[in-house]
This record gives structure tokens, C-alpha cells and sequence, in this order.
């Protein structure tokens, strides 16, 4: 971006309540999501005019979704895409409000992924027929995003001595960051020996590595800099947006060794290079937790430290509330409910508002204890700049790099 | 078309499936085979349409021996596919191939997905799978049309060092 730098913002957030069972469609919770992230920046259906999804063939369409909120488009594509979108349609937002092609766009991600279609397989998913590259995978029983990932962190391990009690610090942070946030799905706070304890699903993967699919919706605004002046929050601004960078042979995730090198590593210098910031400089992570080991992945390849070392990384205390660099306040996905991606970058929105809705009284206006006991706070001190990791998995990620 | 019902699926390979058709057509031979490129001659799996090495779109078949290394691997405990519930816990492991491996660069191979089975074909055993194993290939016939390539365990002695999950 570089001469895009700080011209285009984040101006509403919104999302519907995480559950198992919505009992709505797609296409009432994606309304639902876009009207709270209206209310939240001030807009009426008049002032927005773009509209961007990502689906999975899971989800409604934007016109339809638009018709229910009176939102007349001059630009709206839905994009096929899971985990990553989010920061790939930031970045696809600002180019077409760039070039002319409208001037505020909501982006949506509307899913029942527990009720409805799960990720991996299961639901009408698992009656199509199996066909082309799936016949590589799907006749040996790989089917889901765990079952498909695992040998990438087998071989993390191996190679690198990592452990799975460090790994499993990753749901002990999260949870303790989830207890403090009264929409996440799963507010207990939980052990390591919790998680090396709960059943295996696919070893060396234990069912607490794995996140919480869920039924939700979830939505983000973004307009220029000029615009987003006159909204009613505090504009947050677009330092460096990177969109579903890709490694060699993206056809599997087995063929570009080292295997355990991730998309971030390709994805790290473009973003970093535009934001005119490096990891140091961020004071708040959210990275795409749909398994404790993806964080640790990506923030190695993210240089957030050395490669092989985010073991210790995770385990030491500093992605922790209280923490140098707090990661995925709000719980993510492993406690807050899966959403592919949204949901991390939505909460880095209100953290940089000073708006974390916490238990603090006080949260509409910026106002905090910081005590992070369970139960309390969950706004981080001074938090000015942000940056999320996006994964679709292990050769595809994006990257957003957001300031106050 | 061959077509087949295993597991609750319906594993199928179009005529028109120009990736996958020939590969098929050999393991029903019992031959595992990949793709090489007629233009630069390396060898390439999985068998896509153009070379990932110098982008030509020619190509044949070639003949593979078959024999592999563990490179990595999972023990899948919770099946996701109601048909392999009655499978677990089955490994699932990455072999890579002993045709060009760290070619053209130190890190590349020929890596394919399979499970590692016994004589009978069921999964092998959790303390007998670890990375830097032998393996053979072998292939289950699920029908006179339609057999998918596993792997075995061999008696060769490991190549290099052998590492296995300590959980």
C-alpha cells in the first residue's frame, strides 16, 4: 500500500451472539452483523454502497442481504473463501472505493457452522461424491481442517522440540482472555493440564487444541479517512493490508517444504514494508486460532520471534492480558466461537477504540480497570497499533496491520 | 468411469480427468506412478497439469518403485467420516518418495497421502508409526475398476534418525 497508508479505516464493527443452534438463516444474521456495524459507525443504509462476503457455499448473498437493510449496491462480489478473507477483502475494499467503484462498504461473513454446514466435511458437505485432488486425501480418512493440518505441526515438532503443554498455553491464554468477555461461547478459564488431558481427536492435536465452531455472523465497515471523520467512533486506520499470500504448489499443504514454514513468511514483508512498522511496534496480535498450533505458527513466521521458538513464545506469559503483547483478547476461536476470521480483527477494531466491551462499567467510554482477573478487564493499556494474522491454512494467510 | 463406494463415499474419476485418470488407471496395475515433464524432466506429485519447475504443460507418466520414508505423520482418534469410526485409531501419514528427493532444491520430494496399514489392510499399529520409517507402497483393490495406493511398513533399516510423538 505505502501511499494508502492511514487514508482508509475501520468505522463500525458488528456481529450476532455465538450459539450452536441460531435458529435463524444465514441471511438474518448477516443482516443482523451489518446493522450493528451501521449503528455502530453512524451509518444509514444511504451512506453505504459496497458490499463484500466471503462463503464457503454456506452463506447468503450480498444483494439479498442488502434488500433486507435497504443498502442499494454500486459494487458487492461474494467471495468463495474461509479463514483469510477478512483481511483480503479489507484490502479488496479499499481498492474499489479507490478506483471510484463506491465510497463505504460492508464486509460480511454469515455462517451457522455448528447447525448447519461444519467445516470439514460432515453435514451436506459429506454427500458429494469424491472426486479429483480430494481422492489425495479424503479416501484416507483426511478430511477436516484438523485432520489436514496435524502432519504440518507433527512435523513442527519433530523438528523443533516443541511440546504440547507449550502449545496448549495458547488455550490457557485465550480462555483466561475469553473469561472477560461476556459474548464468548466458552468463559471458562482452563489449565494446560486441561488440555493435555481432554481426548485425543487426532494426535497431536487433543480436543482443546481445536477451536469452537459456532453459529454466527459477524461485520466491518470501512471508508476513507475523510469520511470516517464525521462518524460517530473513532476512526481506526489501515497501515498495511496483505491478502491471501500463497506458497509454492498452494495445491497442498506438503509440497513446499519445509513444510513447517507458513504462508506468514512470504505474507510478513510486504505488510510490514507498507505499514512502515515491524513486529516490535505492535502491541496487540489476534491470530487466527482455529488450532492452538496455528497461532504458534504464525507468529514465528511473522517474526514476532525466531523460527522454531514459538514454543516459548506462547508459554512465556507474553501473549497474555498483563502480557508484552497480548493475543486474541477476546478469546478467539477457541473460546469466543469460530468465525472464520472476523472476529479477531472486529475485537482489534474496539482495543484500539479503548472500547473492549469487558466488564468494566465504564467500557462505552473508553474507561478501564485493566484488572485482568476473571471476570474483569480485557482492554490492553495503550494499544495503538494492531496487527491480525489470517489463515486459510498452512500456504495461504493474510495479514492487517490497524493504528488509533 | 470408475466409481466406487468406500467408506460412504463415492469415490469417482471422471473420463475427462486428465490429473488423475492415468494415475488411477495404473494402481488398478498395481504401478504407482507420476507425472513427468517432457520438457525439463523432473518428476512431480501430485500429477497437476503444467510443470511447478519450468510451467510446460507437456508431460508422461513414469513409473515410481514405490518406496518412501515417513515424513510425517497423525493417528486420527475422533473420525470425521462415520465410515472410518470402525478405522480408528488409523494413521495417516506423509511418505515422501525416494525418486528425487532434494531435487531440485535441498527441500523438495515427491510426498503423497496414505495410510499406513498392515497385511490385512487395517490401520498399523500407534507404536509402529514414526517419521523416518520405511515404507512400500501397496494397493487395496476396492473394485475390479478402482484400487487406492497405501503404504506398509518394510525392514529396512531408517535411512537417518527416527522421531516419534512422545504423547
Amino acid at each position: 500500500m505505502g501511499r494508502l497508508t492511514d487514508k482508509y479505516c475501520i468505522v463500525g464493527v458488528g456481529e450476532t451472539s455465538y450459539s450452536k443452534n441460531s435458529g435463524k438463516t444465514t441471511r438474518a444474521m448477516g443482516a443482523a452483523a451489518i446493522c450493528n456495524a451501521m449503528r455502530d459507525a453512524g451509518l444509514g443504509a444511504d451512506q453505504v454502497n459496497g458490499v463484500l462476503s466471503y462463503h464457503g457455499g454456506d452463506s447468503t448473498a450480498g444483494p439479498e442481504i442488502a434488500a433486507d437493510l435497504g443498502i442499494r449496491p454500486d459494487f458487492y462480489m461474494d467471495c468463495s473463501g474461509g479463514g483469510s478473507s477478512t483481511e483480503a477483502l479489507v484490502g479488496l475494499a479499499i481498492g474499489a472505493i479507490e478506483v471510484g467503484m463506491c465510497e463505504t462498504v460492508a464486509i460480511f461473513r454469515s455462517m451457522n457452522g455448528y447447525s448447519e454446514v461444519r467445516i470439514g466435511g460432515t453435514g451436506r458437505r459429506a454427500a458429494a461424491p469424491v472426486a479429483g485432488s480430494q481422492l489425495l486425501s479424503r479416501p484416507y480418512g483426511m478430511v477436516s481442517a484438523g485432520q489436514n493440518f496435524a502432519p504440518v505441526f507433527m512435523r513442527h515438532m519433530m523438528e523443533y522440540g516443541t511440546s504440547s503443554a507449550q502449545v496448549a498455553a495458547v488455550k490457557v491464554a485465550h480462555s483466561k482472555h475469553a473469561s472477560n468477555n461476556p459474548k464468548a461461547f466458552y468463559r471458562k478459564r482452563y489449565t494446560v493440564d486441561d488440555v493435555l488431558n481432554s481426548r485425543w481427536i487426532c494426535k497431536p492435536l487433543h480436543l482443546l487444541d481445536c477451536c469452537v465452531e459456532t453459529d454466527n455472523a459477524t461485520a466491518l465497515i470501512v471508508t476513507s479517512a475523510e469520511r470516517a471523520a464525521d462518524l460517530r467512533q473513532r476512526p481506526v486506520y489501515v497501515m498495511g493490508v496483505v491478502g491471501r499470500v500463497t506458497k509454492k504448489r498452494g495445491d497442498t499443504f506438503y509440497n513446499d517444504a519445509p513444510i513447517t514454514d507458513v504462508a506468514g513468511k512470504y505474507a510478513a514483508e510486504r505488510v510490514f514494508g507498507m505499514a512502515g512498522v515491524g513486529p516490535e511496534d505492535v502491541h496487540v496480535t489476534g491470530s487466527y486460532d482455529a488450532f492452538t498450533f496455528t497461532t504458534l505458527l504464525q507468529l514465528e513466521d511473522y517474526g514476532f520471534c525466531r523460527k522454531g521458538e514459538g514454543g516459548d513464545y506462547v508459554s512465556n506469559g507474553i501473549i497474555e492480558l498483563g502480557g508484552k503483547r497480548p493475543n486474541n483478547t477476546s478469546g478467539g476461536h477457541l473460546c469466543e466461537g469460530y468465525t472464520h476470521g472476523m472476529s479477531m480483527v472486529i475485537e482489534n477494531v474496539r482495543q484500539l477504540r479503548g472500547q473492549a466491551d469487558d466488564s468494566c462499567p465504564g467500557w462505552q467510554d473508553g474507561i478501564h480497570t485493566h484488572g485482568y482477573a476473571e471476570g474483569g478487564c480485557r482492554q490492553v493499556r495503550e494499544a495503538e497499533i494492531s496487527m491480525n494474522l489470517g489463515w486459510a491454512n498452512p500456504v495461504t494467510g493474510s495479514a492487517l496491520i490497524l493504528r488509533r | 468411469m470408475p466409481q466406487v463406494e468406500y467408506r460412504g463415499m463415492l469415490l469417482m474419476v471422471p473420463d475427462n480427468d486428465s490429473e488423475f485418470g492415468g494415475y488411477f488407471e495404473a494402481a488398478r496395475e498395481h504401478r504407482l506412478v507420476v507425472k513427468k515433464c517432457a520438457a525439463c524432466g523432473l518428476l512431480r506429485f501430485p500429477p497437476g497439469s503444467g510443470c511447478p519447475w519450468c510451467t510446460s504443460l507437456d508431460w508422461t507418466w513414469q513409473e515410481v518403485r514405490g518406496k518412501g520414508t515417513i515424513y510425517s505423520y497423525e493417528i486420527i482418534a475422533h473420525a470425521i467420516q462415520p465410515g472410518f469410526r470402525d478405522f480408528t485409531p488409523y494413521p495417516v501419514i506423509i511418505v515422501e518418495l525416494d525418486e528425487q528427493r532434494g531435487v531440485p532444491t535441498p527441500h523438495d520430494g515427491l510426498r503423497l497421502i496414505a495410510n499406513l496399514v498392515d497385511d490385512q489392510f487395517q490401520p498399523e499399529a500407534e507404536a509402529n508409526v514414526a517419521i523416518g520409517k520405511r515404507v512400500d507402497v501397496v494397493f487395496q483393490d476396492l473394485s475390479p475398476e478402482l484400487s487406492l495406493p497405501q503404504f506398509r511398513l518394510t525392514d529396512e533399516p531408517p535411512a537417518g534418525s527416527v522421531w516419534q510423538f512422545p504423547g
